[in-house]
């Protein structure tokens, strides 16, 4: 794994889904947070963060997707993660992010929840 | 929304109305920004500026002007102080100064009532704002050490079943990278031997694998060099770091290997010193993981074992059935032999072959190695010599057909020493050939010692062999025994050699004795010098005495 942490993006319709592949630090969140009030304000609905690609989360990353949280919170839209590993997904977990933003097991499965989630309400937590 | 300065100030009902207004908009500024945007929406000021306190220096936070006009009076006013155009108003609540708001262009009789107004109500705002940043602040920190607690617990249990090293090192690596807010890592875990079993870096290695076993950090504790890039950690000079913390993983003195990580990040993008608190969680991860290592080190031994076990066995079972089950009956001679596998199977392979008009064909080989590729060669010579020895019109032909077959189908690059001998019972004549094998002893009736030594190289060995027939007669009552180097280098509790003399000894003292038995005594007699201690080779003896 390398030290940048890439991000590429896809968007089917209101939903941008955000790939993430490497270190979630300060330079990757920051790359996250760029990238996802960009789609934000390309009038993206919801946000997915796919992490299938990434092994290792800071608290300065972890910080930096709260704030894209609030944001997206802010702006009345839907976050969800998918494919975190067993160690991110209970980081997530205990540092507050599952609170507001659900966690899938599956792509799929968090498209066709933040499909079914109402506009200002955080897709439930599986 | 912005009055010019001219208009009627508000009453405060308005003035809340119009804040609120301000306060909802644009929630994707932060809340000081929007007190800012709120103030000058209201007073009409032509610029403002809001100063906030980090580390107890105050700082322009929010500033609307790009000239940077507005500069907080030293020492910052404790009221409201008009200076020039300017308004001054501290941001107070409950006791405390959140921070100094400058407008620049208001009118002069607006700004009592101004300065009033938004010193309670801004005040107010920026002081909850402050307040549960503050709030937030404090839960992250807590939250962030209830995730170091459940990362050691989580890190005790998932370590106790991982026994993956590869898979074990990747865990203990990226929770300490991820703990510590590293920007890199590298681990590095030796084997017994001190050889590299597991290297991994996050970012750039900081220091190469090879030089880590001469890395002399203490044991137990973490080290930690906030100026790497300038002074050695430990006396090791790492490169691509700034700031350092590594940590020795030892069991009970013994180094299984290095945990390293670099860069502690900050908000800002900036690199922070590694603390106490750091250096601590990192020992911690390297006791956990010292003991996970030594598990899966001591669980992948077992199936090693286990393994070599297992492959002992089908070596030994290849073996048992090449050996001969018994020994064939030649008028006018007497004949007996020994094999002990010292490691439940070895290279050694011994065979007889009766052969037209009375004649015996034996053969004595020690093939390089153990285990299966040893008993598959010993297989293959085994299938070259019974394929061979009929086509083959001297002893010489036979051996480099042997040679010859070996380089076609041998599935391993080793070698062999043999010895072929064909004796014909009637004339006593031996025709043999050594290749490379311990000197076979001839041991004459009328008392005399003749030792046979090779005639050339082992069989497998180097291209284009030649090998010497050489001929001797045997005499009735002459013995010869052939052997291979088990018996001379089996060793005793002083790994002192039992030796050739010895074993010359050993058969000379027994020379009259029927075959089987001196067979027998002789290899006793090994054994007892042994006295127990685990031999590294086969030990082989075939005796053939013409009666």
């Amino acid at each position: 794994m390398s030290e940048a942490c890439k991000i590429t993006v896809e968007r089917r319709n209101d939903v941008a889904i955000l790939f993430t592949d490497g270190y979630i630090n300060n330079q990757g969140g920051e790359e996250i947070a760029r990238q996802a009030y960009a789609q934000l304000d390309a009038g993206a609905r919801a946000l997915i963060l796919d992490l299938e690609k990434t092994r290792i989360v800071n608290s300065i990353g972890i910080s930096i997707l709260i704030e894209v949280l609030e944001r997206v919170m802010d702006r009345k839209g839907v976050l969800a993660f998918c494919r975190l590993t067993p160690t991110i997904d209970k980081t997530f977990r205990i540092m507050g992010l599952a609170q507001y933003a659900a966690i899938y097991p599956s792509l799929d499965e968090a498209l066709k929840a933040v499909a079914a989630a109402p506009r200002g309400e955080a897709a439930r937590n599986p | 929304m912005t009055r010019t300065p001219t208009a009627p100030p508000p009453g405060r009902a308005e003035l809340w109305k119009l804040l609120s207004e301000s306060l909802r908009s644009g929630p994707e500024h932060p809340l000081p920004r929007r007190l800012v945007d709120a103030a000058v929406a209201w007073s009409g000021a032509r610029e403002a500026v809001l100063y906030l306190r980090e580390r107890d220096v105050w700082l322009p936070a929010i500033t609307t002007a790009e000239t940077g006009g507005l500069v907080l009076p030293e020492p910052p006013p404790q009221r409201p102080l008009p200076s020039g155009t300017a308004l001054w108003i501290p941001l107070e609540a409950e006791g405390e100064v959140h921070g100094h708001l400058g407008l620049e262009g208001v009118g002069s009789e607006d700004q009592e009532d101004l300065a009033s107004v938004m010193a309670t109500i801004l005040g107010s705002l920026l002081g909850a704002h402050r307040l549960s940043r503050l709030v937030k602040e404090a839960e992250f920190e807590v939250k962030t050490r209830l995730l170091e607690l459940e990362s050691l617990y989580d890190l005790g249990l998932s370590l106790g079943g991982q026994l993956d090293i590869a898979a074990l090192g990747d865990e203990v690596l990226f929770r300490s990278i991820s703990l510590t807010d590293a920007g890199k890592g590298t681990l590095v875990l030796f084997d017994e031997g001190g050889k590299v079993l597991f290297e991994r870096s996050l970012g750039e290695e900081l220091v190469a694998a090879d030089r880590v076993a001469s890395w002399n950090l203490p044991e137990g504790e973490s080290v930690i060099n906030n100026a790497a890039a300038a002074a050695p950690t430990a006396g090791m000079r790492l490169s691509a770091c700034q700031k350092c913390l590594a940590v020795a993983i030892s069991v009970g003195g013994r180094r299984l290997g290095v945990l390293a990580v670099a860069d502690k990040e900050s908000r800002d993008g900036g690199v922070l010193d590694f603390t106490a608190a750091d250096a601590r969680l990192l020992s911690l991860f390297a006791n956990q993981a010292a003991a996970a290592i030594e598990t899966a080190r001591l669980h992948r031994a077992a199936i090693e074992k286990e393994r070599i076990e297992r492959e002992l066995e089908l070596a030994a079972a290849i073996q048992r059935e090449i050996l001969p089950r018994a020994l064939p009956q030649i008028a006018g001679l007497e004949l007996a032999a020994a094999n002990f596998p010292t490691r439940q199977v070895g290279g050694d392979y011994y065979d007889l072959f009766p052969l037209s008009r009375g004649r015996l064909g034996f053969l004595v080989a020690d093939v390089s190695g153990k285990g299966v590729p040893a008993a598959l060669l010993v297989s293959t010579v085994h299938a070259a010599v019974h394929l061979q020895i009929d086509d083959a019109r001297t002893v010489v032909e036979l051996v480099a057909r042997i040679d010859r077959h070996l380089r076609r189908y041998a599935a391993t690059r080793k070698f062999l020493t043999l010895f072929f001998g064909l004796l014909e019972p009637d004339t006593g004549t031996l025709r043999y050939v050594s290749a490379g094998h311990n000197p076979a002893l001839l041991l004459r009736a009328s008392g005399g010692l003749e030792r046979l030594d090779s005639t050339g190289v082992p069989v497998g060995m180097l291209p284009n062999p030649t090998w010497r027939e050489e001929i001797r007669t045997m005499e009735p009552g002459d013995l010869l025994a052939v052997y291979t180097d088990g018996l001379t280098e089996a060793v005793d509790e002083g790994d002192l050699e039992f030796g050739l003399a010895r074993l010359e000894r050993a058969v000379e003292e027994r020379r009259g004795l029927p075959a089987a038995r001196l067979c027998d005594e002789v290899m006793g007699q090994v054994a007892d010098f042994a006295r127990g201690m685990p031999q590294y080779d086969d030990q082989t003896l075939l005796l053939v005495r013409r009666t």
